[in-house]
């Protein structure tokens, strides 16, 4: 599908593409070797679409890897031997890569081929993100290029751009996208594909160059005033970074500077406004285009500076006005006072062209066709609808299972219980009803915190962490709890795959359920913990046709839960039930619907259980066909036996 | 029809495929020959929350987030999500509310009344179209999941797309029994008064 989609087609046709896959069609037309990457909202699309193609358009490799720390040690191996690679991850995925990537950026390849490109997408609002990140900064740190596309046919421009600059300085180039870019679809005129120019043979001590203790302080010269101040004077002679209605003038001698999806922001909240300014578009990110600015700067007495997040690009204006002795009143985040009456624009959200419109108006008094102020006034009654989890998925049943375990534990101990949540689908059994605390720093998080607790306090403490969590850095955490002794209960919800991302593969997942698992050697979850020395139990759902899984779940957690409490022991359990967006055709072929004439309207299917498939209809509960899945949990919960199974029809 | 930007905001439930609804539309528009420009949501949003999407199509596009008390057209697939985005609609009451007679309720919390969604509705726009797509796609295409396709049915009277346009759309979309689904949704959709 994705072949056809997006490799087919010649230079100057025309495409609906997703931003994310318009990032696939330019790194194809950049003669890409090497994807490596992680999932993570909003970027996943890029790493699922390349491994879908990539055997077929003939590249040499593509992973989607264990953590974006060995994806990007894989990738930027593979750079240094001479490929041209891309690496793939989320913002905060660049937290964990963020170690290797000191010594790769500085590491200074002698292949003609060699290009790396790291794409890292934001997510302005973490509309699906644990934090809200501006991961700009760390160009700061790294001393590399980057890119900022503002649409998705700027994501095909720009990524070709990022291979070239990358091949020519020997730096790896960011390309930084955030949601409503990578998100967004749009008209794209695609170009033509490369083939890759890699050579077989290369020159590992002559070639690699890697910037390692012996040579480190000598390659970091290299890369500030040689690869480095080469980029700068790329950004400043670079269209990236191109000016725009500079013929026009306003009574107040403002101009804009801006970058990426705000760019389209302030080009909407001007058209809304009927007003008309210069303006500074900033597509090479890093390094700024210092001198180009000074130039903006100069013709004005007021700048808005629009961006999304933090100021990066407005600390730096303000630095480059200083530096040229220029007094220009710099609007926009006024990053040194931490204020919101001082600021046009916030640090925390994503924008939107009406949150800019305002600022505009705030600064220019100028009076709006329509007064948004009005209508952003009108308040009305709305139903505060939470994400729910999908009707059969297999968290509802372990997170009603540990509800009821716990409350037994705690009756019979009076000891206190506490939840560990990790980065997953589950996170959501923190919302009602079963409202487990929502503690999490980040991936993996979840089993050092039960032990940070669980040593000063004699409590039962429970890390709940998925599969593909526990895979990407849960396994360090899990050693450090055991050789430690820490008396605390690991639940692992295996369910087989990356379930919140869209259901992409782990070292777990099983082969035999995804195309390139052909080529792949799965790690059982219970081979690799036996193996740790833990108390491990592993519970299955759907094994030997039982139907008591529930009651069998409940017992395993309260009994090992108990041993925690009383003899200090680390328990593991494994629970493997796979996520219903993968498992969905598997189930037998029944529904389930309720026989009303036995229904109690108890409310515990609907109410605690909290299964979307099922209502309250007519004094009650009832089962949308349509919605389910076949489960069959809710037959084992209901206290009336008023659950019953129909067949598909 | 010529226009210079035009702006349809798409508002429902994660899982009642509101992306596949962008999809089609935009499909359709772009091999009509329009730039179109549309903003998803993705990840763990699909599962159950609010989403609003945006599409946009036209000579002057700019962001793929429009101003408030700027869109032509709002769509809600279920009910009650309408009242989360009227401040896109225009204050001269011009925007189109195309709205799903679906509703789901949620525990514990009351569902609006009808008398207020109306009430609310009347102050925003003089354009107010109930559409009975669940029960429609219930009922006569016999498959829930082809609601959407009811609506974007219903809208095609209001855009500069003709029913083929449409129909192929889908079928880049959809193959065998599914499409089949859709063109009977599609049709029915039309049909409404």
């Amino acid at each position: 599908m994705s072949y056809n989609k997006i490799v087919k087609g010649n230079s100057g046709d025309e495409k609906f593409f997703l931003g994310n896959e318009t990032i696939v069609r330019g790194a194809l037309e950049s003669g890409i070797d090497v994807y490596t990457y992680y999932p993570g909202t909003p970027s996943s699309e890029v790493g699922e679409i390349f491994m879908e193609i990539f055997r077929d358009v003939g590249m040499k490799w593509v992973e989607s890897s264990i953590n974006e720390k060995v994806a990007i040690e894989v990738a930027g191996a593979a750079y240094a031997r001479g490929a041209s690679v891309m690496v793939g991850m989320k913002n905060v995925g660049l937290n964990v890569a963020s170690d290797p990537l000191f010594a790769l950026s500085t590491t200074h390849p002698k292949n003609k081929n060699s290009a790396l490109v790291i794409l890292v997408a934001d997510d302005p609002q973490q509309h699906s993100s644990a934090v809200e990140m501006d991961s700009r900064y760390y160009l700061k740190l790294f001393k590399i290029p980057a890119l900022e596309p503002s649409n998705p046919q700027e994501c095909l421009d720009f990524t070709k751009k990022a291979f070239e600059i990358s091949r020519e300085l020997k730096l790896p180039v960011i390309l930084r996208t955030v949601t409503m870019v990578s998100h967004s679809r749009s008209n794209v005129v695609i170009g033509e594909i490369k083939r890759s120019k890699i050579k077989e043979d290369f020159d590992l001590s002559k070639e690699f160059n890697v910037a390692s203790r012996l040579y480190f302080l000598e390659l970091k010269e290299d890369q500030i005033y040689n690869r480095l101040n080469r980029a700068l004077e790329m950004s400043e002679n670079s269209s990236l970074n191109r000016f725009e209605n500079m013929n026009v003038k306003n009574e107040f001698e403002l101009g804009i500077i801006t970058s990426g999806v705000s760019y389209s922001y302030v080009r909407e909240a001007l058209n809304f406004l009927g007003f008309k300014a210069p303006i500074l578009k900033i597509g090479f990110i890093n390094p700024l285009p210092a001198q180009k600015i000074a130039n903006f700067l100069k013709q004005f007495t007021q700048v808005f500076i629009v961006e999304e997040n933090d100021a990066y690009i407005e600390t730096q204006v303000l630095a480059i006005a200083q530096k040229n002795d220029l007094k220009v009143k710099i609007h926009g985040k006024d990053p040194f006072s931490y204020s919101k009456e001082n600021s046009s624009l916030p640090f925390v959200g994503e924008l939107d062209p009406t949150k800019i419109a305002l600022a505009l108006i705030k600064i220019t008094n100028i009076t709006p066709k329509i007064d948004l102020n009005q209508i952003k006034g009108k308040k009305y009654e709305i139903l505060g609808r939470l994400p729910i989890l999908c009707p059969g998925c297999p968290h509802r049943t372990t997170g009603y299972a540990i509800k009821q375990a716990i409350t037994k534990i705690k009756s019979k101990t009076g000891k206190k219980v506490y939840f560990y949540q990790d980065i997953g689908c589950y996170t959501l059994l923190a919302y009602p009803p079963l409202s487990f605390a929502n503690v999490k720093y980040c991936m993996g998080s979840s089993i050092a915190l039960a032990q940070g607790v669980a040593h000063t306090n004699g409590s039962l403490n429970i890390a709940i962490i998925g599969d593909g969590t526990f895979f990407h850095a849960g396994i360090p955490a899990l050693l450090n709890g055991i050789y430690n002794k820490a008396p605390i209960l690991v639940l692992i919800l295996d369910n087989g795959w990356i379930g919140m991302t869209g259901q992409q593969p782990h070292p777990g997942s099983d082969i035999r359920y995804y195309k390139e698992g052909y080529f792949k050697r799965d790690i059982k979850l219970e081979d690799f913990l036996q193996g740790t020395g833990a108390h491990v139990s592993v519970i299955r759902h759907h094994e030997n046709n039982e139907q008591d899984y529930l009651t069998r779940l409940k017992e395993v957690i309260y009994e090992k839960g108990l041993d925690v409490l009383e003899r200090k022991n680390l328990h593991v359990i494994l629970v493997k039930d796979e996520c219903i967006q993968k498992y969905v055709k598997k189930y037998e072929p029944y529904v389930r619907y309720v026989d009303v004439k036995s229904c109690k309207n108890c409310g515990l299917c609907y109410s605690q259980f909290l299964c979307p498939a099922i209502s309250e209809k007519d004094d009650a509960a009832f089962i949308n066909s349509t919605l389910c899945l076949g489960c069959d949990i809710c037959e084992e919960i209901c206290p009336n036996n008023a659950i019953k199974r129909e067949e598909i029809p | 029809m010529i226009f210079d930007s035009y702006t349809i905001v798409i508002t429902g439930l994660g899982g009642q495929g509101l992306v596949s609804l962008l999809k089609i539309l935009g499909n359709a528009l772009v091999t009509k020959g329009y730039k179109v420009i549309t903003s998803e949501t993705h990840g763990l949003s699909q599962r159950g929350g609010k989403v609003t999407c945006f599409l946009r199509f036209g000579d002057m596009l700019n962001a793929p987030i429009p101003m408030i008390g700027s869109a032509d057209m709002i769509i809600a697939t279920e009910k009650s999500c309408i009242l989360d985005v009227l401040q896109y609609a225009r204050p001269n009451k011009s925007t189109k509310l195309i709205i799903s007679s679906y509703e789901k309720s949620i525990i514990n919390e009351k569902y609006p009344s009808e008398n207020y969604i109306l009430k609310v509705l009347n102050e925003n726009s003089d354009n107010i179209y109930f559409i009975p797509a669940t029960n429609i796609a219930v009922k006569l295409v016999k498959n829930l999941k082809a609601a959407n396709i009811v609506i974007l049915g219903y809208i095609l009277r209001f855009l500069p797309l003709s029913e083929k346009d449409i129909e192929n759309s889908l079928k880049q979309q959809f193959l065998g029994k599914d499409l089949e689904i859709n063109l009977k949704a599609l049709k029915e959709g039309q049909n409404l008064q």
